[in-house]
């Protein structure tokens, strides 16, 4: 027996939820959205859940990842409940309920408590520069290496616990008995959507959203691999120096446009914006300049003299690899197509 | 100053603003305990909205026959004057029981005395334009009588698409049609003034995703109303993209009703019962059609309608709940409704050849414009406000102007006509009170 919890939407609402109670349950939503199908009827049943405060219900789901927000509900809700909003909060609220640390959670309802990780996480930064003298070199040196145990060990201790954790309650929870060949015929299905956000295709108005994302993901992902593997900032090779040029100034170009609309909020999606969505797409676009300008001023033998650039640029990774990758929006990326990769997989089970 | 000293100078107990069936109301009231009346109707003919309806719920009375014999009543009331194709420009309260209004008289290029409504100048007509009686459905000419049943039923030229051909002058046998006509402007004096200027239906055109105007066979309530109405224009009910008698209909009920994103965030009262009324009459025209009526919440709120509710039910309407979210149209002329079945929470779509958009009741703005020194306050949703809803509904802001029937909200016929009593009721009031000083 459910038991219906009416403080759930007060909880919500600190992820960002708009007004859920005001819905009267028409399905106008449902019924609109291009997404939505017979199987997966969303998001007036996450609307629903929310208002009874059914959290169980929701933490097993993996609707709100199938929703990719064109704001077609939001626009034409006859009550201005904003279910397009509620579906972005529930993933905002799923990632908090994944993260095995709870620091997912903390920072997207604490504004205070993600600006004094930033805060500190520059000041550790910049202390480790005056501790090593701001001897460039070293510096960098020790940057390189933190680009890759970062990776590593975010990767090792937070993100895969908490996919696991997904997996718990998304599928082992739900009682879905898949073979263990479900896992292996469905893994297509995971590599797809995790490089090309493929189902944000079936948004209606969606194709250039969709576009300026998959090349920006292309980008992002390339330039990650360009400088760790490829150790652009230290390398002599004309193709990986323009690669990694063209790489950080797409990063930076898109992320731009990104943060205008979110300024302008001309379109639906971008009306909304919570601390952590800014963050994002502020330091994505921080990322690629920073990047930028580092290669340009060890192009033009600039960097020795300007060791604070490097420094700038270190903060700003440190910052994005500790914070926004492991506890931020970041992890979209992951919990999306994984979460295409378990609905496929329960489909495969039935 | 010198335009008022042109004006003809009108002398009448009571301005009643609007000809509909509370203003009708409200004038028969008044006019028959002695007071001298006016009516001024905007549009060629009163009779409002009913007129042009087919049936009333819950009784399935005929509206015509209703409206009708109220109609010729007021028509011929030797206390009641008729101004139609008239509106008041302003209305000044000079003191207690002491209006002025200019009325401005808008030509209709036919002398209403002399024409015998013999339909002859229609027929020499040579222009055709969309008939807005009947709703778009069919055409007219520019030279034309309203509709069949319009009081008065006297021809009128529609001078934006006349062609001055002068084909009407020539055909006319009472040589009536007569092009020198201007506007005139009158200087009307009365103790009190009624405002029933009724209400305006919600345009489903600021709904795209149902396709109105886009996608042939999706009409309004209005237009099926025509489709049933004795008078109707195809005397059957057909669907308008290719004459097919349809026999799938859908209703979506709340087409801009209780819905923030079009502006208006009230219920209209009257579409769930209309639309249930509609779905009864199309069983008796189309006995094989089945009729689908997509709703929200019924909300069969008065005497014997829940009752009429659960009759459509037994006769076989099919009730689904659920808002229609989008319409797309097949090559075949029929639509896809795309909705989400409440009651199983699973997304569907529905086949159906004919979809009629239950559209709501808008308030019909400008009338607070009008008032020159007072302010006739509205309501949020600007419908005129009822000062003491509770005690004296008819009260507006401004003591001596009365409001009756849906200016003042949405509601349906038997609530309009108590409305209308109600306003006669205290405009007498306050009239008898000037007379007891």
């Amino acid at each position: 027996m459910a038991r219906v919890n009416p403080e759930f939407t007060d909880e919500l609402k600190k992820y960002g939820a708009f007004d859920p109670n005001a819905c009267y349950n028409c399905g106008n939503c449902t019924a609109v959205c291009t997404l939505s199908d017979e199987e997966n009827s969303f998001p007036r049943k996450m609307v629903r859940y929310s208002v009874l405060g059914l959290d169980s219900e929701i933490k097993t789901s993996l609707d709100p990842w199938l929703c990719y927000y064109c704001g077609e509900c939001s626009k034409t809700c006859p009550r201005e409940a904003d279910p397009g909003e509620l579906m972005m909060s529930l993933r905002r609220w799923l990632i908090a309920k994944y993260d095995w640390t709870g620091l997912s959670g903390l920072l997207y309802k604490s504004l205070a408590a993600s600006i004094t990780a930033f805060v500190v996480l520059a000041g550790l930064v910049v202390w480790f520069g005056a501790y090593e003298h701001f001897h460039l070199e070293t510096i960098m040196h020790y940057g390189h290496l933190f680009e890759m145990f970062a990776i590593s060990i975010v990767f090792t201790f937070i993100l895969l616990p908490n996919i696991i954790h997904m997996w718990w309650l998304s599928v082992y929870k739900t009682g879905k008995k898949a073979p263990i060949s479900a896992y292996f015929k469905a893994i297509g299905e995971l590599i797809v959507h995790m490089f090309t956000q493929k189902r944000a295709l079936g948004c209606d108005d969606n194709q250039f959203r969709w576009f300026e994302h998959f090349i920006l993901v292309l980008g992002y992902l390339s330039l990650l691999f360009t400088t760790v593997f490829l150790d652009w900032f230290s390398t002599q090779s004309m193709f990986i120096i323009v690669l990694g040029y063209i790489e950080s100034a797409v990063i930076f170009v898109v992320t731009f446009d990104f943060v205008r609309r979110r300024i302008q909020k001309d379109q639906e999606i971008s009306k909304h914006s919570q601390p952590s969505d800014w963050f994002f797409v502020i330091w994505l676009f921080l990322m690629g300049l920073t990047a930028f300008l580092v290669r340009l001023f060890i192009d033009t033998n600039l960097l020795d003299a300007n060791v604070w650039m490097y420094i700038v640029q270190l903060t700003v990774l440190v910052q994005w690899a500790m914070i926004i990758v492991p506890f931020g929006k970041w992890t979209h990326f992951l919990y999306r197509s994984f979460a295409m990769y378990f609905h496929r997989i329960i489909e495969l089970s039935e | 100053m010198n335009m008022q000293e042109q004006m003809k100078t009108l002398d009448y107990d009571v301005l009643v603003v609007g000809g509909g069936i509370a203003g009708g109301e409200s004038a028969l009231n008044l006019a028959n305990i002695g007071y001298k009346v006016l009516i001024v109707e905007k549009e060629l003919s009163i009779g409002g909205k009913m007129i042009l309806l087919s049936k009333v719920f819950p009784t399935l009375d005929c509206a015509a026959c209703i409206t009708t014999p109220k109609v010729s009543e007021i028509a011929r009331h030797p206390n009641i004057t008729v101004f139609t194709g008239a509106e008041p420009l302003k209305i000044t309260k000079k003191g207690e029981h002491r209006f002025e209004a200019v009325v401005l008289q808008n030509p209709r290029y036919v002398d209403v005395e002399a024409c015998t409504g013999c339909q002859l100048c229609e027929e020499a007509c040579p222009v055709s334009v969309t008939d807005e009686f009947q709703f778009g459905l069919i055409g007219r000419k520019a030279a034309f009588i309203p509709f069949s049943i319009a009081s008065p039923r006297v021809a009128a030229i529609d001078i934006e698409n006349c062609i001055l051909c002068g084909a009407c002058e020539r055909a006319c046998p009472p040589d009536c049609i007569d092009f020198t006509q201007t506007e005139q402007k009158y200087l009307v004096k009365a103790k009190a003034v009624v405002t029933a200027t009724g209400f305006k239906l919600f345009d489903p055109l600021k709904i795209p995703r149902y396709g109105y105007d886009k996608f042939d066979n999706v009409i309004t309530s209005m237009q099926m109303e025509r489709e049933l109405a004795p008078t109707r224009p195809f005397n059957t009910v057909l669907r308008p993209g290719d004459g097919k008698m349809p026999d799938n209909i859908a209703y979506v009920l709340c087409t801009g009703s209780r819905d923030k994103s079009v502006g208006n965030p009230i219920c209209s009262q009257v579409c769930c019962m209309y639309s249930i009324k509609q779905a009864q009459l199309l069983m008796g025209s189309l006995p094989m059609a089945d009729i689908t009526i997509y709703y929200l919440h019924i909300r069969a709120f008065g005497k014997g309608f829940n009752e009429f509710y659960a009759q459509a039910q037994d006769m076989g309407v099919e009730f689904i709940k659920g808002k229609v979210g989008k319409i797309t149209e097949k090559d075949n002329g029929n639509l896809i409704l795309r909705y989400e079945d409440i009651e199983a929470g699973i997304v569907k779509e529905a086949e159906h050849d004919m979809v009629v958009l239950s559209v709501g009741v808008l308030p019909n703005r400008g009338i607070d414009e009008v008032f020159d020194n007072e302010t006739l306050k509205l309501d949020p949703f600007h419908f005129i406000n009822q000062s003491d809803i509770l005690a004296s509904p008819a009260k507006t802001s401004i003591d001596g102007v009365f409001v009756a029937g849906t200016a003042s909200g949405p509601m349906d016929i038997p609530d309009s006509i108590l409305s209308g009593g109600a306003a006669s009721a205290e405009t007498t009031s306050y009239l008898r009170r000037e007379e007891s000083i």
